[in-house]
Parts: C-alpha cells; sequence; structure tokens
C-alpha cells in the first residue's frame, strides 16, 4: 500500500516537473554561492608548501661563501641533462663552481638535484612565476641562482597579490595557516 | 506634409528597434556568461572592464576582425545567404511587436509599436519560421558532417514544435477575440492570460525553448556532440550573426510570452510605467532562458519529437477544446 502510494507520489511528482524543479531550485542556490575561482594572478597568489618544487636556488653558508663544492653529481643525476656545471679551485685550495648553469627550460622539476648534493647545496624553492617569451632567458646562471629567493619559511595559502611583471616577488605570509580549497563548496 | 512626419516617425522607430537589437545581445552575452559562471561557482569573465563588463565589446571587435572563411567545399551563395536569413527574420517580427499603448513627447501621442496588425500573430509565426531555413541552408551549405546534422536535427524539431507552439496560442485568441496582439494585451487588463491558459502557456513556453534553439532543446547546436552544429563552419562576422539572431529570438520568445500570457504592459500591485514593467517581465524571462540552459542537460532528438508529438500536441489541442466550451 506504502509502495502504491510512493510510486503514485513518483508519478504526481513527475506530472509537475519536481525533478525539474528541484534541479532549478539547487542552481539557483548555487547562483548566490560564493565562487571558488583563486583569482590568480590579478587579486590573489597561491603559496605553494614548502615542500612544493619551483625554481631552483644555490645555497651560501655562514660565511657567505657558496656551498657547492662542484662535485658535478647534480649534473650526473639529472634525468634530463640540463645542469651544467664547471669547477674552479680557489686560493684556499676549495673547489667551487665557476659556472652553474640550469636550463629550466629542459628541467622536469624533478628535484633529483637536490636529493644527490652531497653540500646540501641546491633546492628547489617555491618561486613558479618564471615564465619568459625566449627560451635563452631560462638558462638560469650561478649568480643567478644565488640571488634567488629561497624557500619561504611558511607556505601553502592564499594572500591578496597583483600581478607584478616587472619584479620577481615571493610573497610571504604572516600566519601559517593552511589553505582550505573547500571553503567555499557547499556541502549538500 | 502628414504623410512625411508619419514616415519620418516610422522610420525613426524602426531605425531606434534595430539599434537597439543589435545592440542587446552585448550585454545579454555578459549576463549569460555571469550566470552561467555564478551558477558553477565560477565568476565568468573578470578581466575586461569592471567585472568584464567590456568583454561583449572585446568578443565582437575580435569576430570582426577575424578571418571570414568560408570552405572549400561549401555551396558559396547558400553558405552566404544562411546567416542573413537566420539574421532578418527575427528582426522584420518586431515590426508587429507593441511595447506599450502610447507615449506622449512634446505634446504628440506616440504609439509604442511600428504597425498595429490586426494578424500580428500570424504574421510572427510566418515570419519567424523562416529563420529556420537559415539553420537548415546554413547546415547544408558548409557541406561538413557535423553541420548537416545540426540542420537535420533542427528540420525534425522545427516540425515537432511549431504546429504545438501555434496551437497553443488559438486559446490565447479566442479569449482576446482578435490576433492583434495589442488587443490581446488590452483584453488582459484585469487578469493575466496565464490564470486562463496554464496549460497554453507551458505548452507554448516549452515550444518557444525549442524555437529559441536554448538548452534542453538546443540539438541544431549541441556543442557537445556536434561540434558547434549547423554553425560549425562559420566564422567572423557570420557567425556573429547566427549570434545576435539567436539572442534576439530568446528576447522575441520571452516578449511573446509576456505579451500573450502575462499581460504585457499591464502590471500587478505596483503602479510602475507600462514600459517598465514590461521590460521587467521580458528580462524575468530571459533570466529563465538563461537559467534554465545551466541547469537542464539536453534532450535526445527522439526525445524531443516525442514530447512535441505525444505530450504538447494533445496538450495544445485539448486546450483549445476545453477553451472552446467554456467559452461558449
Ligand atoms: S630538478 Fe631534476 S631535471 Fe631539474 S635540474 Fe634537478 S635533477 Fe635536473
Ligand atoms: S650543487 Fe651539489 S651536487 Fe651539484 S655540483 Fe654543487 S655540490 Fe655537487
Amino acid at each position: 500500500m506504502s509502495r502504491a502510494l510512493e510510486r503514485a507520489g513518483t508519478w504526481v511528482g513527475w506530472a509537475f516537473f519536481a525533478d525539474l524543479g528541484s534541479a532549478l531550485a539547487l542552481t539557483f542556490g548555487y547562483m548566490f554561492s560564493r565562487p571558488v575561482t583563486m583569482q590568480y594572478p590579478d587579486k590573489e597568489k597561491w603559496v605553494p608548501y614548502s615542500r612544493y618544487r619551483g625554481h631552483h636556488f644555490l645555497k651560501r653558508d655562514e660565511a657567505g661563501e657558496i656551498k657547492c663544492v662542484a662535485c658535478e653529481l647534480c649534473a650526473r643525476i639529472c634525468p634530463c641533462d640540463c645542469i651544467e656545471v664547471v669547477p674552479y679551485e680557489d686560493e684556499n685550495g676549495k673547489r667551487h663552481p665557476s659556472k652553474f648553469e640550469i636550463d629550466t627550460a629542459r628541467c622536469l622539476f624533478c628535484g633529483l638535484c637536490e636529493d644527490a648534493c652531497p653540500a646540501d647545496a641546491i633546492a628547489l624553492g617555491q618561486q613558479y612565476e618564471f615564465s619568459s617569451f625566449s627560451s635563452r632567458d631560462l638558462v638560469i646562471g650561478r649568480d643567478d641562482l644565488l640571488a634567488k629567493p629561497g624557500k619561504a619559511a611558511t607556505g601553502g595559502s592564499v594572500v591578496a597579490a597583483q600581478l607584478n611583471t616587472e619584479k620577481i616577488v615571493l610573497v610571504e605570509t604572516k600566519e601559517p595557516r593552511g589553505y582550505n580549497w573547500w571553503r567555499n563548496i557547499r556541502r549538500t | 506634409m502628414e504623410l512625411i512626419v508619419a514616415l519620418g516617425l516610422i522610420v525613426l522607430k524602426v531605425a531606434l528597434l534595430i539599434a537597439i537589437l543589435l545592440l542587446l545581445p552585448l550585454p545579454l552575452t555578459w549576463l549569460e556568461r555571469k550566470i552561467a559562471g555564478h551558477m558553477q561557482q565560477r565568476m565568468g569573465p573578470m578581466r575586461v572592464g569592471w567585472h568584464g563588463l567590456l568583454q561583449p565589446v572585446a568578443d565582437g571587435i575580435k569576430l570582426l576582425t577575424k578571418e571570414d572563411h568560408i570552405p572549400a567545399e561549401a555551396d558559396r551563395f547558400l553558405f552566404k545567404l544562411a546567416p542573413i536569413l537566420a539574421l532578418a527574420p527575427p528582426f522584420v517580427v518586431f515590426v508587429a511587436i507593441p511595447f506599450g499603448e502610447s507615449v506622449s513627447v512634446l505634446g504628440n501621442e506616440i504609439t509604442l509599436y511600428v504597425s498595429n496588425m490586426n494578424v500580428a500573430l500570424l504574421f510572427i509565426f510566418a515570419v519567424i519560421g523562416i529563420e529556420v531555413y537559415g539553420v537548415i541552408f546554413g547546415g547544408w551549405a558548409a557541406n561538413s558532417k557535423y553541420a548537416v546534422l545540426g540542420s537535420l536535427r533542427t528540420c525534425a524539431q522545427m516540425i515537432s514544435y511549431e504546429i504545438p507552439m501555434g496551437f497553443a496560442v488559438i486559446g490565447v485568441v479566442m479569449l482576446a477575440q482578435s490576433m492583434s496582439l495589442i488587443d490581446i494585451v488590452r483584453a488582459q487588463a484585469d487578469v493575466w492570460n496565464v490564470v486562463y491558459q496554464p496549460v497554453g502557456f507551458f505548452v507554448f513556453f516549452v515550444a518557444g525553448l525549442a524555437e529559441a534553439q536554448r538548452i534542453p532543446f538546443d540539438l541544431a547546436e549541441a556543442e557537445g556532440d556536434l561540434g558547434a552544429g549547423f554553425h560549425t563552419e562559420y566564422s567572423g562576422i557570420r557567425f556573429a550573426f547566427f549570434m545576435v539572431s539567436e539572442y534576439v529570438i530568446m528576447v522575441l520568445v520571452s516578449v511573446l510570452v509576456v505579451i500573450l500570457f502575462f499581460g504585457g504592459w499591464n502590471g500587478i500591485l505596483l503602479p510602475l510605467p507600462p514600459l517598465l514593467w514590461f521590460a521587467l517581465k521580458v528580462a524575468f524571462f530571459v533570466y529563465v532562458f538563461m537559467w534554465f540552459r545551466f541547469t537542464f542537460p539536453r534532450y535526445r532528438y527522439d526525445q524531443l519529437m516525442a514530447i512535441g508529438w505525444k505530450v504538447l500536441l494533445p496538450l495544445s489541442l485539448a486546450n483549445i477544446i476545453i477553451t472552446g466550451i467554456v467559452l461558449s
């Protein structure tokens, strides 16, 4: 009996387009929910987590000397063959790279160079905005690599930002808060 | 002298009408993309102008400056004719549409319609039927399988919705005892037709969705399965013609729904100016069209035929008979 009633109810619902009506109500409700769009690069920018593998940078030790000992292990392990290291010996008899070039156009950002390095001299940072009109500009030399920003202390959040094509900006966030991707998604 | 003034007035009205109709798709495309975006929790166009307001202008410039490509295998004459056939009829139809009674400008009464035809409804249905040829020719002339499939579907769609649509308005004509749209609106001064003719409204609205080739009945240009349907091969300004025609028809169907079933410029509750009431109602239906578009999936082609012949046609016939019995 109750099943028959239910069936009848379904038919009545169909006759008056209850299903279409509920769909319309849903989309109408969504129209007034907040959009989830991240307005990159106009308004917001995503600072990736510190595990993110972005642009490489070379580190210096406490004395300000370049950490790299030009062992060329990174160049060896690199699957894309995109690192070129030329060593030299300074007056103290220490090996350092006179030339250190990474062709970021070919790099696949696997992070193997970072893992292979015995001197903890190279790492992949969080910068991801370095597109260029010429692939030549993507070959980054030693001094540029030293000047690149390191890892931000905190990461994984969306910050207010403006598109800035003039200078490279890595935005650091004040509070270490994670980004809740689901913040605006309605859960019904 | 009087003749010249009257003629000048008509020319002025027609020019104004054409200007408005040609510019209307600009805000409508923006609105449609915004509504689509927000219904899908996106923002829609945001970058050109304030909240993307200038996006339609940018798109327009892009369309005008794009290459006007004609496929090598196309039937060149029909290919060029089709966009014009699609664009002109919706504009012509607006000649017969009243937007209100009259306004007085500098002491002269100026009617808010170009012509008060006594067979306006027939005229509208006759002329708007021609628009379908634009779609059919466009698909045929392009000589592409997607386009041909699109126009094939249009043929099937046209024969299944035009008849119920024509029958649906007969109830309204019976109530108003006239085919003139102005008389029909005047007859609704107290009670809107939708109260007496809910079935007629339903049939007309569903058929109108098919007429405007909007989702859920946009089979002719089903992006998902036909590329872009009948206008797959069109580019540049000719493509723009089809788009403008689509939007004008959408407005036209909204206007017809308002005039035939929702009391035209007769307001309720609020004493707003009649023209504003009219515009508000039309805007509401335009919104409903967009709302439907981003809510419903597309009906299959045999389902559309089944709806047209097995549901809408019997409903509209029953509507005529019942209206006739009640009236007599
Ligand atoms: S990240 Fe991988 S591909 Fe890029 S330079 Fe390092 S080892 Fe080579
Ligand atoms: S970066 Fe590390 S692995 Fe590469 S050459 Fe320098 S010390 Fe060796």
